[in-house]
């Protein structure tokens, strides 16, 4: 039981990671209606950028739930640099072309080349950590429930927690987010009625990048940082994306929870006798997504906005 | 362009093959002055045709029938280790077949997973089709990273013949290998020379069979219910197409195509690894096809051929040190760029198919081509 608490604490951390790539995905796939291939590289990005912000402003302040006050600054800078390296690409790449949703898609692939091109000649290809020292398990959580539980882990799921209800509030209540909700249901309809679509389109790209982002500092954070570790969770990102339902952040919210916890209760499989370890959990993600785009096109939230 | 003007090769068409030809006789001359071993050319002349098997075989998939597959990579590496686990003297499962037998251990492999990848995916939308099919090409080589037990694991195969190791008279040569005319010995060839000769002529066999083989099938009826079923896949199905089976058929000729240059892949570098799976070759291929000219057979070679330009002038060019950057993201850059620009600038790619769509019958003047 103690086991399964644990693995769904896991889930919990690396649900957190994958809900904030992946409402940046699904806000992509449904304004600017294409597969974004190189969401998982702008993920890396972020966390490049909070790397060199966090070695500037280093151990500034005091400490949030273990974290340092100079990381969230980080943090805020490396979400920045991701929504600006977005919305140039926007620009200067996307909005030019004349092509339809395919041609976008083979672009964007392009695009994570040049990302992850850029990376991997100014940092290298070597594994590298932010300079926090990592502490031992919160001793109440283990004693009372026998589950390692680290202060970093909780301060990524309540980071997210707090991103995300600042988006649901961002659409929920004001005018920006209901314009976001018009252009996202029928672009055509918002933009007869008035909705400068163009500018929505950009405060989609700034906002999907900065959550893409967070995703990605708080992926490197909880393994580790190296040029790979966007495009290698692009398809378990797309996974939640799709058994959500293309298009719909809520249940963007809700696929990538579910496909999270998928991911770490892979062991269970081996624990309750069938012989697929760990290394399948990726796998697992990938075959669901496959099975519900086939009985479920449009996912478990489909028409949500 | 008003009139289509089929006779004649384009101006385009000229300046590509002039380009190539000039590149060629770079080479030639670097081989004579001793600047590039001629085995390390003949070595890159096979891995190019390796690329255009390839870039054929996406062809067929993307080119004529509009299919997103991202899935490339499996399809190429089963081909290749199909081979390898049967011939290789390092596998954990067999070993030792004749590579002429365990060409058809990876043609089969790779037809099965065909079929199980395209049942469920064919019928989905183009991009869901691109992410499913990268999924379960992941898939496949996650597996064979991890069931060492069948695979080597991450280790990789070593130990795998050449692929005339074992014919009449190419596997009992004896090295250097001195040429006689009339008795008097005129030349010698080391054993590396000969057998990357020998990879040469079975790629370019392979390639030319390839080619006309697809240029048959890409004009006769079943080509142009495939082009339709590109254009407007409703149609095809309104005219009481099966547009399901078309797809599935040339979803698996595209794959057996692929898995032909993974078994030759195999039989060149004489290695194989789940590395070769990693999704940057499947991108590889896709810029080839579409720098070529989707649905084009002329320009999926001449994209090919472009794939190994990259790889081997960004290798040179850090060699020499003047540049501040990595081969590796040099590579990851310019491939990158040369997506952007394609689908900005010159979307139908290089090479369009032109000519390739009308029998040379209908040409009038009985020209044969």
């Amino acid at each position: 039981m103690a086991q399964i608490l644990q693995y769904l604490a896991n889930g919990l951390v690396f649900s957190s990671i994958i809900i904030l790539g992946s409402i940046g995905l699904s806000l992509v796939y449904s304004i600017a209606d294409f597969a974004n291939f190189a969401h998982g590289d702008t993920m890396t990005l972020g966390a490049y950028g909070a790397f060199v912000a966090f070695g500037v402003f280093g151990g500034l302040g005091g400490t949030v739930l273990g974290l340092p006050i100079g990381f969230f600054l980080a943090l805020a800078v490396g979400m920045a640099l991701a929504a600006i390296v977005a919305v140039l690409t926007h620009i200067l790449v996307y909005k030019p072309l004349d092509t339809d949703s395919i041609g976008l898609l083979i672009t964007s692939i392009g695009v994570a080349f040049v990302y992850r091109a850029v990376l991997q000649a100014s940092f290298g290809t070597d594994f590298l950590q932010y300079d926090i020292r990592r502490s031992g398990p919160i001793p109440l959580l283990l004693d009372t429930l026998d589950v390692a539980v680290t202060q970093r882990d909780v301060a990524i799921i309540v980071s997210a927690a707090v991103l995300v209800a600042g988006l649901h509030l961002l659409l929920q209540r004001t005018t920006l987010g209901r314009k976001m909700r018009a252009t996202a249901d029928n672009p055509d309809l918002a933009r007869v009625s008035g909705i400068r679509t163009d500018r929505v389109i950009l405060v989609m790209w700034v906002v999907g990048s900065a959550l893409a982002a967070a995703g990605g500092v708080f992926l490197a954070l909880y393994s580790q940082l190296d040029p790979r570790i966007g495009f290698n969770i692009l398809l378990v990102v797309f996974a939640a994306v799709i058994l959500g339902g293309i298009g719909s952040v809520y249940g963007a919210m809700l696929g990538g929870l579910l496909i999270g916890m998928l991911h770490e209760l892979t062991p269970l499989l081996s624990d309750v006798g069938l012989p697929i370890s760990n290394a399948y959990a990726p796998a697992v993600a990938f075959v669901i997504m496959v099975a519900v785009l086939l009985v479920r096109p449009r996912g478990i939230a489909g028409d949500m906005t | 362009m008003s009139t289509l003007d089929v006779g004649a090769y384009s101006p385009r068409e000229k300046g590509v093959v002039g380009l190539l030809g000039a590149l060629g006789a770079l080479l030639l001359i670097a081989v004579v002055t001793g600047f590039l071993a001629p085995a390390y050319l003949l070595y890159l002349v096979g891995l190019s045709a390796m690329y255009m098997l390839l870039s054929m075989g996406l062809n067929v998939q993307w080119g004529y029938g509009g299919m997103i597959n991202f899935s490339v990579a499996a399809f190429f590496g089963l081909g290749a280790y199909g081979t390898a686990l049967l011939t290789a003297s390092g596998s954990p499962i067999s070993g030792g077949v004749s590579p002429v037998i365990a060409l058809f251990g990876g043609l089969a492999l790779a037809a099965v997973l065909a079929v199980i990848i395209g049942y469920p995916t064919l019928k989905l939308r183009d991009d869901y089709l691109a992410i499913a099919s990268l999924g379960l090409a992941e898939v496949v080589r996650i597996f064979i990273l991890n069931e060492s037990q069948w695979t080597a694991g991450s280790a990789g195969l070593t130990g795998i013949p050449l692929f005339f190791s074992d014919w009449p008279v190419l596997g009992d040569l004896t090295y250097p290998y001195v040429f006689y005319a009339g008795g008097t010995p005129v030349f010698n060839m080391s054993q590396s020379v000969v057998t990357s000769f020998l990879n040469v002529v079975l790629v370019t066999v392979i390639v030319a069979a390839v080619y006309l083989f697809l240029r048959r099938i890409h004009q006769s009826p079943w080509g142009r219910v495939l082009r339709t079923i590109r254009t407007d896949e409703d149609l095809a199905e309104t005219l009481g197409k099966n547009t399901f089976a078309f797809k599935m058929q040339a979803f698996v000729i595209g794959s057996l195509i692929m898995a032909l240059a993974g078994v030759f892949y195999s039989h060149l570098v004489l290695f194989v690894s789940p590395q070769d799976l990693q999704p940057i070759t499947t991108f590889y291929v896709w810029v080839a096809v579409i720098l070529g000219g989707t649905g084009s057979d002329r320009g999926a070679m001449l994209g090919g051929f472009t794939i190994v330009a990259i790889q081997q002038g960004t290798r040179f060019m850090t060699d020499t040190g003047a540049l501040p950057i990595g081969a590796a993201p040099l590579r990851l850059m310019l491939v990158g760029l040369l997506i952007i620009f394609i689908v900005r600038l010159r979307p139908e790619g290089i090479l369009p198919p032109e000519r390739e769509l009308i029998w040379p019958d209908s040409l009038g003047g009985g020209r044969d081509e």
